[in-house]
């Protein structure tokens, strides 16, 4: 049986559609139920529905051998899980956001407030721009409404609650999808039930996908 | 006074069952070393920062423990036992007869892990090292030691030895020309296995099409030996081609012994290439969620050290083998693996000691009370 971890949340819903379509599917009454562990159908798979940034964790331990989680979150955690699909699902990008005027850092540091201090520290430290990176478990918007800091690295899916705080993009860090990954040792000792999910899931791919 | 119940991260204590099949699952694979005639060697804990900074690369190397010796220098705690055993190689049997067969059971310290399964700071490895033979039977005879030694551990039902060999990469990757830095980026894309970002990748710096997905394509293959007759028709260099004839005599060779069970093919395994000249394997079992060993062929290291000779050795990550066996397995530790001991309590002590004495002599075991 293979276990599979799913970011609760944003991409909840659109991962399992995928995966029904693959033909691993799980009951509405599974679903519904507040229970963290479902198994599929067929018995062949089971659910483990975890906070997105626990996604890695559950994957690189072989807890699960398989997940399904944000670029973002595998960039933060440096996870060291294989990646073997991009699944196009959960699309949004990773940015720097400011107010118009204050994109600028006080006494020459630039002060970051961010849920990625990772990505965040490892962008500015390749432009050359010194940075204090404060660090936030949410709401990050509010911070350079509030004068905590100069600026903003967040997830933007739309954009709307950046306007509605007075903040816009100002750069781009990179893109994120939803990936499927797998743990190293599960692709060895369960390749034949690891290249099926791909192969099942790659051919749902290629026809959504054209 | 500061509180000492803390123990640093990554550092643990064995008692018990788990101590006494840690100590089991060591002595069973020294054994198998033995067997195959390699010596034991125990090299210095301790040693100079620059030692491993040239034998595992700087990546590794920054990884350990480091403090200064009273003259300034840089010193270690050892973070890997190779670097010791290429320099010892090099110098102190520098004149020996080739080849030489070390083995050794050592623990090695990293102060920062690699990843976040790999927490523990403080590992044991059981290793072997096969200096100054360049011949394929070299590279079969670490790789029949490696499945021996699994099979005496109970594990030869539930584990895994992923085989490549590095030049089938370098050689295409050679092939399509690219610099040091799109390398290195192409050598991400495959261990990540990540297929689409690879293809991206390659598109951007190699004009032929038809090349770029028969390196996709090559990245792709893992499974058994006939994943090499599809890995030939994709190649046309001679490097690569010249090491998928190395992994298809290997295959042949694992195959005649009866082994090919635990031995698979992994085109994609290319971590290390900096390192290793060769043979590249893995070794997993069911129940880790990452490598429980590795090794292969490193023909450049010794040059590190002044005398430049083929090698190949392999390492078994003794706690990650002991976690998974102590936590049930077939493997059952043979002596002195019991709790069970004689109470001796009665009479006065002399009498006590004297019957603990006789009772020792007949290699009973006893606890006094």
């Amino acid at each position: 049986m293979l276990t599979i971890a799913i970011a609760k949340g944003r991409m909840q819903n659109d991962a399992l559609e995928l995966l029904r379509r693959a033909g691993v599917s799980v009951s509405a009454e599974a679903l519904a139920s507040r229970r963290l562990a479902v198994e599929d159908e067929t018995g062949r798979f089971r659910f483990v529905f975890v906070k997105p940034s626990d996604v890695p964790v559950y994957v690189e331990h072989g807890i699960a051998d398989c997940g399904v989680v944000g670029r973002d979150v595998l960039l933060e955690t440096e996870a060291d899980v294989l990646q073997p699909l991009d699944l196009k699902i959960a699309r949004c990008r990773i940015a720097v956001a400011a107010r118009d005027d204050a994109y600028t850092g006080r006494a020459g540091v630039l002060h970051v407030a961010t849920k990625y201090p990772r990505i965040a520290a490892a962008h500015f430290g390749s432009l050359g721009v010194p940075v204090e990176i404060i660090e936030l478990s949410g709401s990050v918007e509010l911070a350079p409404v509030l004068g905590l800091s100069d600026c903003i690295v967040d997830l933007v899916e739309t954009g709307r609650t950046l306007e509605e705080n007075g903040l816009r993009v100002v750069e781009t860090i990179t893109d994120s999808t939803a990936r499927l990954v797998v743990n190293r040792a599960s692709y060895q000792l369960k390749a034949a039930e690891v290249g099926a999910l791909i192969s099942e899931l790659s051919s749902v791919l290629v026809e959504r996908d054209g | 006074m500061e509180p000492l119940s803390n123990i640093p991260g990554g550092m643990r204590y064995y008692f018990g069952r788990e101590a006494r099949v840690r100590r089991a699952v060591e002595d069973a694979v020294m054994g198998v070393f033995d067997g195959w005639g390699y010596e034991e060697i125990a090299t210095p804990s301790v040693d100079y920062y620059a030692l491993f900074e040239r034998g595992m690369g700087h990546e590794e190397a920054r990884r350990s423990f480091r403090f200064t010796d009273t003259d300034g220098r840089l010193l270690a705690l050892r973070p890997d036992v190779t670097s010791s055993v290429a320099r010892a190689a090099a110098t102190l049997f520098a004149s020996a007869p080739r080849p030489l067969r070390f083995c050794y059971a050592a623990s090695v310290f990293r102060q920062r892990p690699r990843s976040h399964a790999d927490w523990r700071r403080q590992e044991r490895q059981l290793g072997c090292e096969l200096i100054g033979t360049d011949k394929w039977d070299a590279d079969l005879e670490v790789l029949v030691i490696a499945s021996e030694m699994l099979e005496r551990l109970g594990l030869r039902d539930s584990c895994r030895i992923t085989l490549n060999a590095v030049g089938v990469f370098n050689g295409v990757a050679g092939q399509l020309g690219l610099n040091a830095a799109s390398r290195e980026q192409m050598q991400q894309c495959i261990d990540a296995r990540d297929g689409a970002a690879l293809e991206q990748l390659l598109s951007r710096f190699v004009k032929s099409m038809p090349a770029v997905s028969r390196a996709v394509q090559l990245a792709r293959l893992s499974g058994g030996a006939e994943v090499l007759g599809e890995a030939r028709k994709l190649v046309s260099n001679a490097q690569s081609r010249a090491a998928i004839g190395l992994l298809e005599l290997l295959c042949e060779g694992v195959e005649s012994l009866g082994l090919s069970e635990c031995f698979s093919i992994d085109l994609s395994d290319v971590s290390g290439l900096d390192y290793y000249t060769g043979l590249v394997f893995k070794i997993y079992i069911e129940g880790a969620g990452a490598r429980v060993g590795s090794g292969g062929r490193y023909d450049e290291l010794t040059a590190n050290f002044g005398r430049r000779e083929p090698a190949i050795g392999f390492v078994l990550d003794l706690d990650a083998v002991t976690e998974i066996i102590a936590r049930g397995g077939d493997f059952e530790p043979e002596n002195g693996g019991s709790d069970t001991a004689t109470i001796i309590k009665s009479g006065y002590l002399e009498e006590r000691f004297r019957e603990a004495k006789s009772k020792r002599e007949r290699g009973e075991k006893i606890r006094m009370e």
